[in-house]
């Protein structure tokens, strides 16, 4: 099989990583070992059942690679500030922003960090504090997230020490044009509480590969936007493991819109006693994008929750793919878990597959899932135009209205709100047939 | 003879542990016993020789033994399936042997030319034949591992045009409508053992409802699998020409025995222009004792295609037997407007694995499907759910409705939901819903204040669960598949 080794085209990216970075002997290490693994792994085919409804040959046929770092003091081809203003919360914020990978910090604001907390880049945080990072840098990973930990060049670490509540909220932006492979670390101590979004953006073909890794202590509290607006030909695939400890709640909501090819794979377990994940969500397609969003939540706590409600709105010859799988562990006594997955087809070509599944292994448990996929209702579209309203309106109202119900419903605060339901009306205006 | 039988039987005053744990100390298997009778066995092994060999012994034109020559074929290239949830022992195709037919001269004219043993093995059963089966109304075409023995009835559904035979007698008296369907919806490749059945089946029932014409009765086959390290290959063809009815009962238990069989049976269903075929299963082949030895491997590919407009198939079906079910009747929606439905309870209780399911494929425009699966799972069973919904961009104005629950009876067992959802059309309209639950120590409790015995709550509580499904089971099945459900889950409360 070495003659099929997709990892030849990266192999000049990952000697010239190596060249220019900086770093412990153990992180290296860590690189080579990710960088066979990708080699024997191989990019994942449709015989493997988690992506037998993902096409990757966009991405297979030329992957994109890393562009050399800018040239220092933020100039060269970088985006301009103004280019972003659409896409930002206003202040106050923390913003980083990360240009095919590499922390801009011409682009980004800090602002001061209340004590307890730990905001940086990653490249930043491996020079200053590397012992923070030893063992992020996992196994058993996915061929995706092992490429990505032999690549990346940069990321953003926010850990807080326990107690610490961050206020203001955290801006990432992933600003790609070429290829990145970025890394985000959070880790909240027991009863910290933070909200980070995370926009990912760019223009070009280019590809953004990200990896994030995300720890809750007892009684944390972490508040994640994904905000997914690459440009239509770019493509976009990410991983976030979560880890939560007792009564600890990851509050996630992900909106995707952008990328010709996209997929976020999210694996939360809820290791501790009455661990709570909610992930509200909706992937807005159309052309001939396909996203995939793959939701995995390992119960293995007492009394622990999942709630997940995603739509999906497919338009032209688009395909929405949504994979859910709750696993209720032996002995995970008293889990609640509830999956809804419901998709509008907006035209003939348009399709979606869904896959919502159960694996239960312990009796104490309530454990329900649905998946709805119908078109827009007549009798509603009829409903608004007795009243005056033109049938195109009125077909964009509805749609709004079910997909803003995703946002809504997810809880959060009112500026990401805002931003989220901002978003999903740029995406009505540009393209919603 | 049957000393295996008590051999294995399990102490049957095992202690109560706690209202609902200390689950599963099934009885022996009631109909766990074993005929002997001489049969004519093909030597073990599987090449083209034995495919040869079985087409010989069948008298078969060569038509058939090329078709199932290049089924051998095909299945050669072919790997078992490992996608499923079960976990399987590898499987030695060339230690079984592919054919076993009991002896005799020449077939029997009548009863009284049956073999006594076989006659008191099905006395055992239950199963209605001569005066017996006339009483009941059920015309039985009994199948006694591979070759067809009796046959009842035949002349009243001759009358009609209805044709219901064994399948080597369909291959003689009717070929042309053999070669006609045969294979025109589980085609020889389709699967692993869809590929192996093809290759070496042995016989089954073949039906045929003439155009117009409402079978007034319900027919039904039994399946026995006897003679030791004998696979069984049951092949089914069930044609409605237009606007004909059928309802089909197929009923299985299967002596005890230690070592694994396995069944991989090919069904296939053909319903043309306003046509409609039910087809109800009781499944209760030997499951394999409590600590998973033995048993059934059940791989079973069954399919109907609703190739004519307003056609109509409906799959029902109560599985409480074998170690390992692999199995997942299907509709093909083809006619414009035609339907499909399946109806399912599984149990798996003590080491009892089930994968099972249906797909529902919409093609033409108007199609409708439903679905309502109801898997339970004690001891330490593991009971899969895995369906697939798909919609193709042809089918305007499909409509799904699913419904898969799992109830669990213990802390060991395991419920699992796959279901796929596939649509290309945005006129179709689908939904699924699953939920996963116990039964509830307040619902024991109130059934139990009420002075129903801890099994007789469970059995109440079960059969409730499962009511959907059995409403939809003919008559004579209900009744059977509810006492079913309470012998498969007994033990299962302490």
């Amino acid at each position: 099989m070495l003659m099929t080794d997709d990892s030849a085209p990266f192999r000049d990216a990952f000697d010239q990583v190596l060249a220019t970075v900086a770093e412990p002997a153990w992180l290296t290490t860590r690189r080579r070992a990710e960088m066979d693994r990708f080699a024997l792994l191989g990019f994942p085919t449709r015989r493997q059942e988690a992506w037998r409804f993902t096409d990757l040959e966009p991405l297979i046929a030329a992957p994109p690679l890393p562009a050399p770092p800018l040239p220092a003091a933020g100039g060269g081809d970088g985006p301009a500030p103004a280019s972003l203003a659409p896409w930002l919360l206003p202040a106050p914020t923390h913003r980083l922003v990360l240009v095919d990978g590499r922390f801009a910090p011409a682009l980004s604001a800090g602002g001061a960090l209340p004590t307890g907390v730990w905001l940086a880049p990653v490249a930043e945080t491996l020079r200053r504090r590397p012992d923070m990072l030893e063992g992020a840098f996992g196994d058993g990973e996915e061929a995706f997230a092992a490429l990505n930990a032999a690549l990346f060049t940069d990321g953003v670490v926010l850990a807080l020490e326990p107690g610490v509540v961050l206020e203001t909220p955290v801006e990432i932006i992933h600003h790609t044009m070429s290829a990145a492979h970025a890394r985000l670390h959070i880790a909240l101590g027991a009863g910290a509480q933070a909200t980070v979004v995370e926009t990912a953006m760019g223009t070009g073909g280019g590809w953004g590969n990200t990896v994030g890794v995300i720890s809750l202590g007892a009684g944390a509290v972490l508040t994640h936007l994904h905000i997914q607006a690459e440009d239509p030909a770019a493509c976009h695939t990410a991983a976030v493991r979560a880890a939560l400890a007792d009564q600890a709640r990851y509050e996630a909501c992900a909106l995707i819109t952008g990328g010709r090819l996209s997929r976020r794979d999210m694996a939360v377990t809820l290791a501790g006693d009455g661990a709570q994940f909610r992930l509200h969500g909706a992937y807005l397609l159309d052309g001939e994008q396909e996203a995939t969003l793959s939701v995995r939540a390992d119960h293995l706590g007492l009394g622990c929750r999942t709630e997940e409600v995603v739509k999906g709105v497919l338009a032209g010859a688009s395909h929405g793919v949504f994979l859910g799988t709750v696993a209720v562990a032996p002995g995970a006594d008293g889990t609640d878990a509830r999956q809804l997955n419901r998709n509008l087809l907006l035209s003939p070509q348009a399709r979606v597959d869904t896959k919502p599944e159960l694996e239960i292994l312990a009796d104490d448990v309530k454990c329900s899932h649905g998946a709805t996929v119908g078109s827009l209702d007549e009798a509603s579209l009829f409903y608004l135009q007795a009243r005056g309203i033109d049938p195109e309106t009125a077909r964009r109202m509805l749609v709004e209205a079910f997909a803003v119900d995703a946002i809504d419903a997810a809880g959060l605060p009112d500026a990401l709100a805002a931003l989220a339901r901002r978003h999903l009306r740029r995406w009505l205006d540009g393209g919603a047939s | 003879m049957s000393d295996s039988a008590t051999a294995n039987r399990p102490a049957s005053n095992a202690p109560s542990a706690g209202l609902l744990e200390g689950i599963v100390q099934a009885e022996g298997y009631k109909y766990g016993f074993i005929t002997d009778v001489e049969t004519e066995d093909a030597p073990p092994g599987l090449n083209e020789d034995t495919v040869r060999f079985i087409s010989a012994k069948k008298g078969e034109p060569a038509w058939l033994l090329e078709w199932r020559l290049k089924a051998f074929r095909r299945w050669q290239t072919m790997a078992p399936p490992d996608w499923a949830k079960l976990d399987i022992a590898p499987i030695d195709y060339q230690a079984a042997s592919y054919y076993s037919a009991p002896k005799a001269a020449s077939g029997p004219k009548s009863l009284d030319e049956v073999d006594p043993e076989l006659l008191k093995t099905y006395e055992k059963l239950g199963i209605p034949l001569g005066e017996r089966a006339a009483l009941a109304g059920v015309a039985v075409d009994a199948v006694f591992d591979s070759v067809s023995v009796a046959t009842t009835f035949k002349d009243k559904l001759a009358d009609l045009g209805i044709i219901f035979c064994s399948f080597g007698e369909a291959v003689r008296e009717h070929p042309e409508l053999v070669r006609r369907y045969l294979g025109s919806v589980v085609p020889q490749g389709d699967n692993f053992f869809a590929a192996l059945n093809s290759a070496v089946f042995s016989d089954g029932s073949f039906v045929y409802v003439p155009a117009g014409v409402r079978c007034p009765m319900e027919l039904s086959t039994y399946f026995r699998i006897n003679a030791a390290k004998t696979g069984q290959f049951e092949r089914t063809l069930l044609v409605a020409d237009r606007g004909a009815y059928v309802s089909y009962l197929e009923g299985c238990t299967a002596p005890q025995r230690d070592e694994n069989q396995l069944h991989a049976a090919v069904v296939e269903l053909v319903a043309l222009e306003d046509a409609e075929i039910k087809y109800a299963t009781v499944q209760n082949w030997y499951p394999g004792d409590e600590n998973g030895k033995g048993g059934i491997y059940n791989f079973v590919t069954k399919r109907g295609a609703c190739r004519g407009a307003r056609s109509k198939i409906s799959w029902a079906q109560v599985e409480t037997g074998s170690a390992i079910t692999w199995k997942y009747p299907s509709c093909l929606l083809e006619g414009e407007g035609s339907t499909g439905a399946f109806y399912s309870v599984a149990i798996t209780n003590n080491r009892q694995q089930a994968d099972t399911g249906t797909k529902m494929i919409h093609i033409g425009r108007d199609t409708s499907s439903t679905v309502i699966s109801k898997g339970i799972s004690a001891g330490r069973g593991q009971n899969t759910y895995r369906g697939q919904v798909k919609v193709l961009s042809n089918a305007d104005g499909a409509r799904n409705y699913t419904q898969c629950d799992s109830l669990l009876i213990g802390k060991r067992c395991g419920a699992h939901t796959v279901p796929y959802i596939d649509v290309r059309h945005p006129g179709a309209k689908v939904e699924h819903e699953a939920t996963t639950s116990k039964i509830s120590e307040d619902q024991m409790f109130y059934c139990q204040q009420r002075g129903l015995t801890a099994e007789d709550a469970l059995s109440l509580i079960v059969n409730g669960f499962c009511k959907e499904v059995l409403n939809e089971l003919p008559m004579e099945f209900a009744v059977e598949a509810q006492k079913l459900l309470a012998v498969s889950l007994e033990g299962s409360v302490g």
